[in-house]
């Protein structure tokens, strides 16, 4: 078989895996945040059945060409993400498009698919969207701080941007992992993680009760839809990442459902603990304690 | 030839038979004068003209049988014919403008006019001391006669001082001149000089009291109350006559006589002249009146001069040639700005607007204030080049910081005076009416003045070399001005192509880059310019000024030509800035801050030269004293122009008042200057340290730091053309960041940014500048959802912000992936990581500048706005090409400046595979890249449209609003103020910290301005007092009192 049309079966099948892996872990994420808040909660299935029903809707409008493409947008961006991340260490194939570019390119692109969306949102004319996207933004500034010192830290560290070389060095055991040989990093980067998956005390963007989940306010039927999908890819390819970083990657699809969900976890956890922080309060929060952790670890592994 | 006595013998033969003509004929009597003043004028220039052509013999006039000393004799060399050249041609200039005044007071006033300029004749040409005495004496009367010819307490008040002032001075002289007499035996300069006087004991007395009634007579700070006063009273053709005739004799008479002074007293003057020079200009910075500030400027420039005369025997040979090009400069544009102001005749310069309503009497007052401040084509501009120059090689660096902080303060002056002219709102509703003998003489002296920049010019060794074809292009539009602009339009583009075509063979691959940005960006930018319609009087001259400018900076093989160059490219630019709206404080504090650069560049050159035998850039590459002193100086004169943070007030407001198409050039394309300026300095002397703290470092914060100021200023704008303004800030101070790191990746990233900058900042400020041209507003929150309205300008601004953003697939990414390999390689690792933080606050206001404007609710006043015109958007769609090409080939652009860059930097370059480029830390792969992103958002885009195909389209406000109705697109496009959590946040960063030190600077230096003019109070009584005090501390001074 071509090696090229190979490669694109590879991918699909990845994207597959991946995106029913979000559907059931957002259900289950849901399911444990509905028990800590004493109620039944929903079956962990639900996503599945939000996406068929949004698909059926018959009612679809339109305000305009970027609105009608925000989505695409989006989805394209958490796809790309997923296909530029090696997924699995050691398998040749699920390394997807790797080879198009190192770690610059994979936090780059994490924000094709966002200013898309954020695009969509403003032309769909709705107050609360164009709040959601400034809130977004400015939040993305904050912690985007730590995230990249973490990442610098571990590039002196390995010295390398290339994200497979960064795994490869972890194999041998736990405590190769960059979690335990650059913590410092490594607590920057899971700092950073939080807001990165927007969930409390970083979802001032979505804000459920406050601006009616901000900027998709005014997505609906397909366009959601095509949302949903994303909000399935799109975080679990963020796990990976951050598996990959810190915690020696995975070498087989159990491994990575398993460190990916408890990474997960790490956000959920935090999540239901802490209330939701105001804007100011989340941005000037990841310019303290994170950035000075962030400062830490990159003076520690350029000097040490 | 005509013997130069004649000279002496019409003046005086006329101004007798004056006396002859009846009470009425006055015309008669002014016709007579003015025909003698031209013979004059013609004798001396005819004695010049074979002096410098034929090189014939300094002739001598014995005025009796006997040979001097022992009679008196008059000398007629080079020097005599240039200068009673000069005084009988400001004679002739000056009468003629004031003709009408001198005839309606009677024929008297003739005669005291031609007395002065037969005294001034005769004091230039004698050699004979007493003799001298006399004519200064009839000079004086002279020229008191011709104070009072206003006849009001002011005038009178100020004549009386000039007589006070001007008889203690020739008492002194007296004195002085008696006892040389005493201990000499001779009168006779020449035989007085021949004799060793050393020996005489009081002799020193008599010459200081010789020098210092000279030094007086140029009115030397503190001691000129009295020539201040006379100045602001008398009449303009008046104080034009003091200024250029009177004081000119008196710079010839100290040249004379220097030889008589010991040298400590030469530097004694020299030092008084600086002084003088400094303050005044000091103090002139608080004037309001024109005609006072003009006699501040006047007193300051001879005071300049007596300061170079005074240190003639450490500057050498150059003396003459410095003088002279000063003086000429000062001569012909102080009678000019007089002679404006006489007709102008408004008594504070914030009235000048009404010299808007003749067009030519502007552009001569525009000639004047550059001639006056120095600026090229004019010959004081080598005259200050030479001086710089020949002051650092002798190592005298507070003459040099004199000499230059002096002239800035002549600028800010000159230059608020200009703006005013050329933009101030104060309408008046007069029409300024010129006289024809009034124009004639003003429009003689500008032409002259660019004649002697000429003249000047040609003398140089270096300044000959210099390429003026562009600078002539320029000016010849000027007299096109009556074409409209579709015309003129298109030969601007076929004068700059034609230029490019014929010379990018001969640039060097560095060259090639940057005189592509320069001129190629320009072309494209005047492209949009077919949009205006009518004349678009003065634009072409200043536009193409600049880029003329510009490409002489890219050609510069010696530091003259760039420095040359840097000086046209900011006049050029300056109008252009000052063609804006609301424009005058921020081009004046465009000018003020590249002049302040200029000088520093100047001063660097100066440093440079010191023990090289040429000065061609060259010399930079092999400095052994004062390294990072030049560094510095030049780092940070090119930083002006980048507008690098604690530099940078000058640009938001002069980018954002620009017009549509003004804005790109002097955004996209004229800040690269400064990045060109940077390249140059950095390869030609490389790292230079302070300490051990090598200055890369130290320019990579100022590059980081400037990158998050821009950058967060930008996101705080409620203007999108000041938004734009404050992104150029941001962006160059990533290429100052790119060149601080000094290695290969460093290097590539920081000029192919470069290139982007241009690309997508030109289509930005295109793009908005198309829809401000329609919206009549910069305000973003005023706009909202033109979407609809203005598709193109639509698709340029989402293309520019994904460009500037920096995200994949286009080519914005490239410029971030380099930057972070680069940065990791040289382990600079807090810089990269701030400015990682600013690439994204750069989301930010990319974001709000397309949302506020073009998404989100249209507002009702903008439902029938048009696209913007078709010229405008041209120039965009061929950006948006190149734009497009880059991103699917990277290596198109960044393979060549890789190469060139080779030689400099060899290790650490790129490998390429196709498109897949390879460093040691990372790799990418652009085309791939594009082809996924292409691929993957193709088929999820057909899966929508799948899915949506029956989507409906609806109207505005149909969006699901719980519990009320908007119905207001004001209230319900959420834009202005649109980051105002993040504000809250970390807004107190961008508090207006630098901006108020220079306000503080500012006022510091007025106020300190201010505090020195009340020592000039007006009472005859306190200037006598500061004569006799000056004269008793220069005594003490120079006999060791102190």
């Amino acid at each position: 078989m071509d090696p090229l049309i190979k490669q694109i079966l590879f991918a699909l099948l990845t994207i597959f895996i991946v995106l029913n892996y979000g559907l059931i872990v957002q259900g289950i994420v849901r399911k444990i945040g509905a028990r800590v808040g004493r109620r039944y909660g929903i079956p962990f299935y639900q996503p599945y059945i939000d996406i068929i029903k949004n698909y059926s809707k018959r009612t679809r409008i339109s305000h305009g060409i970027m609105y009608y493409i925000a989505p695409v947008f989006r989805l394209t961006g958490g796809i790309g993400l997923l296909l530029f991340i090696p997924v699995i260490f050691g398998n040749n194939m699920f390394q997807n498009f790797s080879f198009s570019g190192d770690l610059l390119l994979i936090l780059y692109f994490q924000f094709f698919g966002v200013l898309g969306m954020a695009l969509g949102a403003a032309e769909s004319g709705h107050p609360n969207s164009a709040i959601g996207v400034s809130r977004g933004l400015s939040q993305v500034t904050a912690y985007e701080l730590p995230l990249t010192l973490g990442v610098l830290s571990l590039a002196v560290q390995y010295n390398t941007l290339n994200v497979s070389e960064i795994v490869a060095a972890q194999q041998g055991g736990i405590l190769n992992w960059s979690f335990f040989t650059n913590p410092l990093a490594s607590i920057a980067l899971l700092l950073a993680f939080l807001a990165a998956m927007g969930r409390s005390p970083f979802d001032v963007v979505l804000a459920p009760q406050e601006i009616p989940i901000g900027p998709p306010t005014e997505f609906h039927s397909g366009f959601l839809g095509v949302l949903q999908l994303n909000r399935a890819i799109f975080p679990i390819a963020k796990l990976i990442l951050f598996m990959n970083l810190l915690f020696g990657g995975a070498t087989n699809w159990g491994e990575l459902i398993i460190k990916t969900f408890f990474i997960y976890m790490w956000s959920v956890f935090v999540g239901v603990a802490f209330p939701r922080f105001r804007v100011d309060q989340s941005v000037r929060w990841y310019l303290g304690v994170p950035l000075i952790i962030g400062v830490a670890a990159v003076v520690v592994s350029k000097f040490f | 030839m005509v013997d130069p006595i004649y000279i002496v013998a019409v003046l005086l033969g006329i101004s007798f038979s004056l006396g002859f003509i009846g009470k009425k004929s006055e015309n008669i009597a002014g016709i007579l004068s003015l025909l003698a003043l031209g013979f004059t004028t013609l004798v001396s220039a005819q004695w010049f003209y074979n002096f410098v052509t034929a090189d014939i013999e300094t002739y001598h006039i014995f005025t009796t049988a006997f040979k001097p000393p022992f009679s008196i004799n008059l000398m007629m060399g080079k020097e005599e014919a240039l200068f009673t050249m000069m005084i009988n041609a400001i004679g002739l200039f000056g009468g003629l403008y004031m003709f009408d005044r001198l005839k309606a007071a009677g024929k008297n006033s003739f005669i005291a006019l031609l007395m002065l300029i037969m005294g001034l004749n005769v004091v230039v040409m004698t050699r004979d001391l007493f003799n001298l005495f006399v004519f200064l004496e009839i000079s004086s009367i002279a020229v008191a006669g011709l104070i009072v010819l206003t006849q009001n307490t002011k005038s009178i008040s100020a004549g009386f001082k000039f007589m006070i002032a001007t008889g203690i001075i020739s008492g002194l002289l007296l004195l002085g001149i008696a006892f040389i007499y005493n201990y000499a035996g001779s009168l006779n300069i020449d035989h007085i000089l021949t004799q060793n006087l050393e020996a005489a004991k009081g002799l020193s007395i008599a010459i200081f009291f010789l020098m210092i009634a000279i030094v007086l007579e140029m009115k030397p700070f503190p001691a000129n109350g009295w020539g201040l006063d006379v100045y602001s009273s008398a009449e303009s053709g008046v104080s034009s006559l003091l200024s250029s005739a009177y004081a000119t004799a008196t710079v010839f008479v100290l040249m004379k006589l220097l030889p008589f002074a010991p040298e400590n007293l030469q530097f004694l003057i020299a030092a008084i002249g600086i002084i003088t020079f400094v303050f005044s200009n000091l103090m002139g910075m608080r004037q309001d009146n024109p005609n006072r500030m003009l006699g501040y400027s006047s007193i300051s420039q001879i005071g300049l001069l007596a300061a170079v005369i005074g240190i003639s025997s450490v500057i050498g040979e150059y003396t003459y040639f410095i003088v002279i090009s000063i003086l000429i400069s000062h001569f012909l544009a102080k009678s000019g700005l007089f002679w404006i102001a006489g007709i102008v005749k408004q008594e504070s310069i914030k009235n000048w607007s009404v010299l808007r309503s003749n067009k030519l009497l502007l552009v001569l007052f525009g000639v004047f204030i550059f001639a006056l401040t120095g600026l090229p084509p004019f010959p004081g501009f080598f005259g200050k080049w030479e001086l710089v120059m020949h002051l650092a090689e002798t190592k005298n660096f507070i003459w040099i910081f004199a000499v230059l902080i002096g002239s800035f303060f002549e600028v800010v002056y000159m230059f608020r005076w200009l703006g005013y002219a050329v933009k101030n709102d104060i309408i008046i509703e007069t029409k300024l009416k010129a006289k024809i003998h009034q124009i004639i003489p003003l429009l003689l002296f500008a032409a002259a003045a660019f004649g002697a920049g000429y003249y000047v010019s040609s003398e140089h060794p270096y300044a000959s070399l210099i390429n003026y074809l562009p600078l002539a292009v320029a000016l010849g539009f000027a007299f096109i001005e009556f074409l409209p602009v579709f015309i003129k339009n298109t030969l601007a583009i076929a004068a700059m192509a034609a230029y490019f075509y014929f010379n990018y063979e001969s640039y060097n691959e560095l060259q090639v880059i940057f005189a592509a940005i320069f001129i190629i960006g320009g072309i494209l930018t005047l492209i949009a310019g077919y949009a205006y319609k009518g004349k678009r009087q003065g634009f072409y001259p200043f536009a193409l000024m600049m880029f003329a400018g510009l490409i002489g900076l890219v050609e510069a093989t010696t530091t003259l030509e760039f420095f040359f160059a840097w000086e046209l490219m900011t006049i050029g630019s300056y109008f252009l800035i000052l063609r804006g709206k609301k424009s005058i404080k921020h081009a004046l504090s465009y000018i003020l801050f590249s002049i302040g650069g200029a000088y520093l560049i100047l001063a660097g050159f100066g440093l440079a030269a010191i023990g090289k035998p040429d000065i061609s850039i060259g010399i930079l590459s092999n400095i052994e004293l004062y390294a990072p002193w030049i560094f510095g100086l030049l780092a940070i004169g090119f930083m002006t122009k980048t507008a690098s943070i604690g530099l940078h007030i000058w640009l938001p407001g002069a980018h954002a008042e620009a017009e549509a198409d003004v804005s790109p050039m002097v955004s996209a394309i004229l800040l690269k200057a400064g990045v060109f300026g940077l390249i140059m300095l950095f390869l030609a002397m490389g790292e230079q340290f302070i300490g051990n703290i090598s200055f890369a470092y130290i320019l990579s914060w100022v590059g980081v730091i400037t990158a998050l100021m821009g950058n967060m200023m930008a996101a705080f704008q409620e203007d999108a053309k000041r938004l734009l303004a404050y992104s150029s800030i941001g962006a160059l101070g990533y290429v100052l960041f790119g060149l601080s790191l000094m290695s290969h990746l460093g290097w590539l990233t920081a000029i192919s940014f470069s290139v982007t900058h241009f690309m997508f900042k030109a289509l930005l400020f295109l793009a908005i500048g198309g829809v401000v041209w329609r919206l009549k507003t910069k305000d973003m929150y005023k706009m909202g959802g033109l979407i609809k309205k203005m598709p193109f300008s639509f698709i340029s601004v989402l293309i520019g912000i994904i460009v500037l953003a920096g995200v994949p697939p286009l080519t914005g990414f490239a410029g971030k992936w380099l930057f972070f390999q680069a940065v990791v390689e040289k382990q600079w690792f807090l810089q990269g990581a701030v400015l990682f933080f600013s690439g994204i606050i750069a989301f930010l206001y990319c974001f709000r500048l397309i949302h506020s404007i073009f998404l989100g609710q249209p507002k009702d006043e903008h439902r029938n706005v048009k696209e913007a015109p078709f010229w405008i958007l041209v120039p965009q769609y061929a950006i948006l090409m190149v734009i497009m090409l880059f991103s699917m080939l990277p290596n198109s652009l960044l393979k060549p400046i890789g190469d060139m860059l080779m030689p400099y930097f060899p290790d650490g370059a790129i490998t390429w595979d196709g498109q897949m480029a390879t460093t040691a830390l990372g790799y990418w792969n652009g085309k791939t890249v594009m082809f996924i992103v292409v691929g993957v958002f193709a088929i999820v885009f057909g899966w929508l449209v799948f899915m949506n195909r029956n989507a409906k389209k609806v109207k505005q406000f149909n969006i699901g609003y719980a519990a009320e109705r908007p119905f207001l697109p004001e209230t319900t496009h959420y834009a202005f103020n649109f980051f105002a959590p993040y504000k809250k946040a970390i807004g107190f960063l961008v508090a207006p910290g630098i901006t108020n030190f220079w306000h503080r600077v500012d006022e510091g230096a007025h106020s300190v301005s201010d505090k020195f003019t009340k020592i000039y109070n007006g009472n005859a009584q306190s200037y006598l007092i500061h004569i006799v005090a000056f004269i008793l501390v220069i005594y003490l001074i120079s006999f060791g009192g102190f």
